[in-house]
């Protein structure tokens, strides 16, 4: 059987699978300790189940997504070289951040070496500070590690963990390399803390099974392993999300996910069963890093969003949670007392609910049947009106090429799958307010956890030769590797699958699980002179998010 | 986060698929290193600067700017609607106040192509500028225009294309025309007969350095702007004026062309030119990025800066101070003379245009009608050494009645027979007519 727990806001869903169907699942309310929730959450699950029967669990934590928003991180000293361009005290981050003479420019050619003794200066003072883990970033470190390497060296025996910005993408942005270095190292000694405890308590319930943590990039990452990146396990809740939809429904064609929960929607897109990524990476809390993430937007607008009529006798709904809904107890009326009042919701008191849309249907002089109705259309016209937004901005991402422009795929979705708490009353109301298809998958409740225990291992490389220097740079692997001068696109593209089978299988993935898409693929003859001399190669090659092979589509 | 003290949109299109030749300089990887340097610096992620996704432009709006012989398709590719159509992209950013300034980073270039297109002079096909501002006029109601060509080349093609128009200020600063491809313009190349004072230029000898190019926009290009009272600026940037050009001998630098944008602030600003793609390109498009968006650009520079700028010598110094001095008396002091003897008579010349790139060349006899109400009607018969033969009749926005009279009678009399195309570009009505 395998087990998926995803932790959000305010509960915690766990899922067990068993033939690749869903064969139990519980909800519990969250405490205030991490562990304490994991571990309630682990009793009610397993409450009949033989510990051995287990033979994989992935979690999707909160737990560095609450030390990011709570700044209930690690000091973390930084050492950046960065050469001219903009200003790199700009990017100042942490306590203790310190530039360093040294330049490297965008082929990787080292212009300036990075000062030993700055460095080392550098290093005395973050230690005099008392902290104990730093980052290094260099700009164009992607392209050749060198100063990272070089300045990680220096300042090893100071820290007890020092993050080199290169090894956690290879996309060019120098900010984000420098703050997801920082988070890095400012989360590795909580992080480290977390997995050490969580391993003795699964060790101590006899669950023995190879362990996950979710990412937000929709993949996962062996829990063993992730002390190496841990600020990849933030923000995973959206991800495991979609990727229980994808598991649940299929989702083929172009789908649109809605992830409807109490305070806000959630939503992404799946193009052909492979949901889309954001390019550029996560923003996490104040933090934009160079992480992969899955693409999700999130709007106020949920089954706890304050519904009210306005000075001009409109509608409004969100995009604020202001307590719980009245039937619950709540201060203000919401969409959930409409389902309530319709009888759509079996869940706390009618009589509040009733109230409440007797209120709204009050100023909108409708009977309250006729106001509820009114609430749930509104709901879903509002997330509709967001999607087309957010369909919208996918669909203005700048292309480069003149075939792009000219052939450019517009995403354009042919149905609608709908998860979470109110998916199935809210359906109807979708599928008039889109006019496509609404699917609501069975579990879709509990669609987050299936997402987490189905979700296979990601990885992603990136590759880039220049023949005319006589390398290519692989910076994920920290590797620069010599080539010659007749180094072929072909041989690229091995090479760079070679690393990425490498990285996938030290991540945790399944020999027979992996599926490699190349998601960036240039070359361009390098002219000096009105002479060719040499080419400049560029790919990056990634194991996209999918299902583990075991599971059993049921769409 | 790091924010832009002025909004600033950003079209990129570096036509990763596009070529002139392999080896040419209008190639591939021209914006490569550009692309790496913008992305690197985290410029995308700057609160302010926003990215636009380009759009093809269209027949359309080609049509109000060119004869293109013996057809649009016959001259152009899908390369050149695309890069117009990034700069209508960016106008449009800037026209609707959703930015305060846009640059069109985009390729191929468009400066050297003229009113009448056989071919491809200068890597130019499409002349990107004109497309957009009389995008511009037709779409937002503008009038007053001015362009400031700071490429290291004459924009000869955007001259010719505003050469009769009033309306337009067109301010060229380039390499002396003696030492340089196309080999025009010259100070007493100062606009037709209709727009006198219209058309500047302002050639620089080789080795202009920071000071230089710095001193001619504080001191010429600013007080004529001022004069003249345009209602948009628009910077033909084209990028070849810097020291590691290959193919030109100004001394000019990224930091030097950030000051340049921060005192002008164009509106709009277009890439043209520039060749130097690994060591000059990358910086100084970073550089007038952030200037555009009003960002602090001291700590911008070619990382061989320190040991390879040279400062600009004192002869080139006093040499651009007398060139400045004389033009600013002749431009901005005194109102170059209208030709006020010759009202509505027809004016004609003859010129031999000469296509670098297409081998092509080209002769023209051009007739204007002499107006004071407005830029004229404008008749150009163009001979091809590819055999086309084109009639072109031009009639301009503002065109006053006269004006519109002579033009539609040139469509109506002119014997045809002589032709392989004729054509009518009626910018006042707004059509273009295959005659």
């Amino acid at each position: 059987m395998i087990l998926g727990l995803d932790v959000g806001g305010t509960q915690t869903d766990a899922v067990l699978i068993k033939d690749g169907r869903v064969l139990a699942q519980v909800k519990t309310a969250n405490r205030p300790e991490l562990l304490d929730t994991l571990a309630e959450a682990l009793s009610e699950i397993l409450a009949d189940i033989p510990a051995e029967s287990i033979r994989r669990m992935v979690f999707s934590t909160t737990m560095a997504t609450n030390a990011i928003v709570a700044d209930d991180l690690t000091p973390a000293g930084m050492i950046v070289s960065a050469g001219p361009g903009m200003d790199p005290c700009a990017f100042a981050v942490g306590p203790s951040y310190h530039v360093v003479p040294g330049c490297m420019d965008h082929r990787g050619m080292e212009v300036v070496p990075v000062d030993r003794e700055a460095v080392r200066a550098a290093a005395r003072a973050i230690r005099d500070r008392g902290i104990g883990v730093a980052g290094v970033a260099g700009k164009f470190s992607v392209r050749n590690a060198l100063h990272e390497t070089q300045m990680a060296q220096w300042v090893q025996d100071d820290f007890s963990y020092v993050a080199m910005g290169h090894i956690f993408s290879g996309n060019l942005n120098f900010p984000r390399r420098i703050s997801t270095a920082y988070l890095n190292a400012a989360l590795q000694p909580i992080h480290s803390e977390f997995v050490t405890t969580l391993q003795k308590s699964l060790d101590g319930r006899g669950l023995t099974a190879p362990r996950y943590l979710m990412k937000p990039d929709g993949g996962t990452v062996r829990l063993g392993k992730s002390h190496r990146f841990p600020a990849q396990t933030a923000q995973s809740g959206p991800a495991a999300s979609v990727m229980g939809a994808l598991a649940l429904d299929g989702c083929k064609g172009v789908t649109l996910i809605l992830d409807i929960g109490g305070t806000t929607t959630d939503m992404a897109l799946t193009f052909h069963g492979v949901p889309l990524v954001e390019p550029r990476g996560i923003t996490l809390g104040a933090y934009s890093t160079s992480i992969r993430s899955l693409l999700t937007k999130s709007i106020g607008m949920g089954g706890d969003s304050r519904v009210r009529v306005d000075d001009r006798g409109k509608l409004r709904a969100g995009p604020l949670r202001e307590g719980s809904p009245r039937a619950l107890g709540g201060p203000y009326p919401t969409p959930t007392d409409a389902m309530v009042h319709l009888g759509l919701l079996p869940v706390g008191e009618k009589a509040a609910a009733d109230a409440a849309m007797a209120e709204i249907a009050g100023a909108l002089s409708l009977d309250s049947r006729q106001a509820a109705d009114q609430v749930l259309c509104h709901m879903a016209e509002t997330i509709a009106l967001s999607a087309e937004a957010f369909i919208f901005s996918v669909n203005c991402r700048p292309v480069y090429t003149i075939y792009e422009v000219l052939e450019g795929v517009r995403v354009r979705p042919d149905s609608v799958v709908v998860i979470g708490g109110p998916a199935a009353v809210l359906a109807p109301y979708l599928e008039k307010a889109f006019g496509l298809p609404v699917r609501v998958p069975a579990h879709a409740e509990v669609a987050n956890a299936v997402g987490a225990a189905a979700a296979r291992v990601t990885a992603e490389v990136s590759l880039q030769a220049d023949t005319q220097r006589g390398t290519a740079v692989i910076p994920e692997l920290g590797k620069e590797y010599p080539v010659r001068r007749d180094f072929s696109m072909d041989q690229a593209l091995a090479m760079a699958k070679d690393a990425l089978t490498d990285r996938a299988f030290e991540e945790g993935a399944q020999t027979d699980g992996i599926s490699f898409a190349v998601t960036e693929k240039e070359e361009f003859n390098m002219i000096r002179g009105g002479m060719r001399a040499g080419k400049n190669i560029r790919v990056k090659i990634s194991v996209v998010p999918g299902i583990i092979p075991e599971w059993k589509f049921q769409g | 986060m790091i924010s832009a003290a002025r909004k600033t949109g950003l079209v990129f299109f570096p036509a990763y698929d596009w070529a002139i030749s392999p080896t040419h300089p209008e190639r591939e990887e021209r914006l490569l290193y550009t692309q790496d340097q913008v992305m690197e610096e985290g410029l995308l992620d700057v609160d302010g600067i926003v990215e636009y996704r380009v759009r093809p432009a269209a027949y359309a709006d080609i049509r109000r700017v060119h004869f293109c012989v013996p057809d649009e398709a016959a001259v152009t590719t899908e390369s050149h609607f695309v890069s117009a159509g990034g700069c209508l992209v960016a106008a449009d950013a800037v026209m609707k106040r959703e930015v305060e300034s846009a640059f069109a980073l985009v390729r191929p270039p468009g400066h050297h192509a003229m009113r009448v297109v056989h071919g491809n002079r200068g890597f130019c096909n499409i002349n990107i500028e004109a497309v957009m501002i009389e995008h511009i006029r037709d779409t937002y109601g503008v009038r007053k225009v001015a362009i400031v060509d700071t490429d290291c080349h004459h924009g000869d093609g955007t001259q010719d294309i505003y050469w009769h128009d009033p309306d337009t200020l067109f301010i060229s600063i380039h390499q002396d025309g003696r030492t340089l491809y196309p080999g025009s313009g010259f100070s007493n190349e100062m606009g037709g007969p209709n727009a006198i004072g219209s058309t500047v230029n302002i050639p620089l000898p080789p080795r202009t350095g920071e000071k230089g190019f710095l001193y001619t926009i504080s001191e010429l290009v600013m007080p004529l702007l001022e004069k003249f009272q345009p209602e948009i600026i628009v910077n033909s940037a084209g990028q070849d004026n810097h020291f590691e050009d290959p193919i030109t001998h100004m001394n000019f630098s990224a930091r030097g062309y950030a000051q340049l944008n921060a005192i002008l602030k164009p509106h709009l600003a277009v890439l043209e030119g520039g060749y130097s793609v690994e060591k000059a390109l990358p910086y100084m498009n970073v550089g007038i990025i952030m200037a555009m968006a009003g960002m602090n650009t001291t700590t911008v520079k070619e990382p061989n800066y320190d040991t390879d700028y040279q400062e600009q010598t004192p002869d080139i110094t006093r040499y651009i101070e007398q060139l400045v001095t004389a033009l600013h008396h002749q431009f901005v002091a005194q109102t170059p003379k209208e030709d006020i003897n010759r009202n509505g008579k027809i004016l004609e010349r003859r010129r031999s245009i000469f296509y670098d790139t297409d081998m092509i060349h080209e002769t023209q006899v051009e007739k204007i009608r002499r107006c004071r109400d407005c830029a004229g009607s404008l008749w150009i018969d163009s001979t091809s050494s590819k055999g086309w033969r084109a009639l072109c009749i031009h009639l301009p926005k503002n065109a006053c009645p006269s004006c519109e009279k002579q033009a539609a009678e040139w469509a109506d009399k002119t014997p045809r027979k002589v032709y392989d195309r004729a054509f009518f570009q009626n910018r006042k009505k707004g059509f273009y007519e295959v005659l």
